[in-house]
């Protein structure tokens, strides 16, 4: 069995893990297989590191779904017919859109924009980036301009912060606690300290001694704002959670052999399971390929001889060099070898593949198709 | 002294920033070890989902307490949650009052809503240890050291006083930010560093990272690239061994691995020096069979000059 086996018939592909271990290549590489079948293809990425637009040797990347040349694709030995886009989502901008469409009016729509607590709402809230690209992917999903969407996830550390950024938003865009607090001050239309009654005031007062007054009052003049639009977010976090949860969907969990990252994927597959969604497959990026598979002589001694045998003068050293060199790289690959048995033992019967290091970082078309071909060589299962 | 103990270790704050995966925490535990060698009380302050310093020196989690790891170094795992009710209690005084303001459905709501609140009480606490905290009529500690989060969330995480302030310039909170964000701004005291590897996107991250770093005034600390491998094989040696025949078909791939990588690193520490105008450090590649511990961390204080 191979990745896209694992994926077909999927329109939604979510890649997931902590960052530094390849995700952004992984998304990258699946889209590209799913287009040379023929599909409508299309990879997000939301790291602001531009690190998709390297990989696909574009120079800029925008909210904008940018097809890539097809000749750069037929250049990459993959088929002229494949269709492949690609976008680096814009955090503020999707945002801002979101609002205007589930404003009733323009003038309710520019009320939340200018106001300070939605400003650091969409931009710097814990969550925001999250709920908002699962926002988006639902979006290009529901638009029918792609047969499948590749989701490159942020690099969060924190599976919670992606499985539970839409309860979070939902929860400060209407928190009734909060507006029994705030009660009088929604009748009245606006926010002042001195309509603060009692037992409600000594909780806000304290609230207000600890950031000052204005921030509270931002934060009535954002839920006044907000009125009457709650429904339709709340509406639309359903229906994205429904298709996360779908057979539409699948997640596929990216890793390094590396103990620490190990340790985090299976954290997030847990806190996947727990939600109720089951990992569809396992990529373990960079694993280090055991030189001694090619046999021949692991000893000094044996170097030596094979040297002479060759006819390679054994100068500076050589011998010693490579020795201590094939010494260390293969201690890499038990080190790997053990990683990738453990991972396999936790996540027994989810498929895994295993993506070796390769002499050069992959940062064109070519690279990702080469990627593609250890993705079809299947689920070497020990 | 060195560049490193001039420029890092004799600091009161410093940053270790990066991308994941570059070895922040590897690295901190590093210059943490030095300096506290150097009999500077040190103390690391972690702030990621999970801490790694302690165990890095084969000791047990140091949770959300200080706890000495060896002497004049203690470390702490600094979490949102604790770290607010903390930081509100030695604010209102009274834990009635906390409970009353903080632990109620209001208030999660309040907290969720409140601009990078957690980074602020996080970043708070930080700032406490390194400028506050006093003990027998001097600091608690000659040196703090945040192991930061990854690039992203680590230039917010450090310009979160600036946001705040400008969201809010009344009350203890504003107070505190104010002197984190001097603090931060301050060459004499502060140190920002990056961690990065040579690699295509960890370097070009760097290099980013070290543009935002220096728009926003951070002190510029030096560069670590982690993780190099030494040149080791004349070309002509590579390709001599593996085009010698089966016999040396396994010794012909390990030394074409090793000295692509060295390669890589040479390449890329050039880049490095070319584009970012800090003092670069090169940590060696260590080979651990048995993952990272405490010997990993002498070997890599030893390689940047932190040891004294």
């Amino acid at each position: 069995m191979n990745l896209s086996d694992v994926v077909r018939g999927r329109q939604v592909i979510c890649c997931v893990g902590s960052g530094g271990v390849g995700k952004t290549t992984t998304s990258a590489a699946i889209a590209l297989q799913a287009a040379s079948e023929g599909k409508r293809t299309l990879v997000m990425t939301i790291d602001p590191a531009r690190r998709l637009a390297n990989s696909l040797g574009l120079k800029e990347l925008g909210n904008e779904e940018t097809r890539i040349d097809p000749q750069l694709l037929a250049a990459a030995g993959i088929g002229a017919s494949a269709r492949m886009s690609a976008m680096m989502l814009d955090l503020k901008h999707s945002w801002d859109e979101l609002v205007k469409e589930q404003a009733r009016t323009p003038e309710q729509a520019q009320r939340i924009l200018d106001n300070r607590i939605y400003k650091s709402l969409s931009t710097a809230m814990a969550g925001s980036l999250e709920y908002i690209a699962m926002e988006k992917v639902y979006e290009v999903h529901a638009s029918g301009r792609f047969d499948v969407v590749v989701l490159d996830t942020p690099p969060t550390s924190n599976a919670l912060d992606f499985l539970h950024a839409a309860d979070r938003i939902l929860d400060v865009l209407d928190n009734n606690a909060f507006k029994i607090l705030l009660a009088p001050m929604m009748k009245a239309g606006k926010f002042t300290m001195r309509l603060l009654a009692a037992p409600s005031g000594i909780v806000l007062k304290t609230l207000a001694r600890f950031t000052g007054a204005a921030f509270l009052r931002d934060l009535s003049d954002f839920m006044l704002a907000f009125e009457g639009m709650y429904e339709g977010f709340k509406d639309r976090a359903g229906k994205v959670r429904a298709l996360l949860k779908s057979q539409k969907a699948a997640f596929v969990l990216v890793t390094s052999p590396n103990p620490l990252t190990i340790q985090e994927a299976l954290f997030f597959h847990r806190a996947l399971l727990d939600d109720g969604i089951r990992t569809a497959a396992v990529v373990v990026n960079r694993v280090q390929r055991d030189p001694r598979r090619l046999g021949g002589p692991d000893n000094l001694a044996a170097l030596r001889e094979a040297l002479v045998l060759a006819q390679i003068k054994d100068q500076d050293g050589l011998a010693d060099r490579l020795c201590q060199t094939l010494t260390e790289q293969s201690s890499l690959a038990d080190v790997d070898r053990r990683e990738v048995a453990r991972l396999r033992r936790e996540l027994s019967g989810i498929p895994l593949f295993q993506v070796p290091r390769l002499r050069k970082d992959v940062h064109d078309l070519a690279g990702l198709w080469q990627i593609d071909g250890f993705l079809a060589s299947g689920d070497g299962g020990e | 002294m060195s560049a490193l103990t001039e420029s890092v270790l004799g600091r009161r704050l410093v940053v270790v920033s990066g991308k994941g995966g570059t070895g922040k925490s590897t690295l901190s535990a590093a210059l943490a070890l030095g300096a506290a060698r150097r009999g500077r009380r040190t103390l690391v302050c972690e702030v990621a989902a999970r801490e790694r310093v302690s165990e890095l020196f084969g000791r047990p989690p140091s949770g959300t307490k200080i706890r000495e790891i060896l002497p004049n170094l203690s470390s702490v795992h600094i979490r949102p949650r604790e770290a607010l009710r903390e930081y509100a209690l030695m604010t209102l005084k009274y834990e009635t009052l906390y409970k009353i303001a903080f632990e109620n459905a209001a208030a999660r709501y309040f907290l969720a809503a409140a601009p990078s609140l957690s980074e602020i009480v996080m970043l708070g606490k930080v700032w406490w240890h390194a400028a506050q905290e006093m003990e027998r009529g001097r600091n608690r500690w000659d040196l703090v050291i945040l192991d930061a989060p990854a690039t992203g969330h680590g230039i917010t995480f450090l310009t979160v006083p600036s946001v705040f302030l400008g969201l809010v310039n009344e009350g203890p909170l504003a107070r505190d930010m104010r002197g984190m964000q001097e603090l931060l701004a301050d060459p004499a005291r502060c140190s920002v560093c990056i961690a990065t590897l040579p690699e295509e996107m960890p370097a070009n991250e760097a290099i980013e990272l070290d543009r935002a770093l220096r728009k926003h005034g951070f002190p510029p600390g030096p560069v670590f690239l982690n993780a190099c491998f030494d040149s080791r094989f004349s070309a002509a040696e590579v390709a001599a061994v593996t085009r010698g025949g089966p016999l040396l078909l396994a010794a012909g791939e390990s030394a074409d691995n090793h000295q692509s990588r060295a390669v890589l690193t040479a390449y890329y520490e050039k880049v490095l020096r070319e584009a970012v105008p800090r003092d670069l450090f090169k940590v060696p590649f260590l080979f651990e069979r048995t993952g990272f511990g405490p010997s990993s961390v002498e070997k890599i204080a030893a390689s940047i000059g932190a040891l004294p």
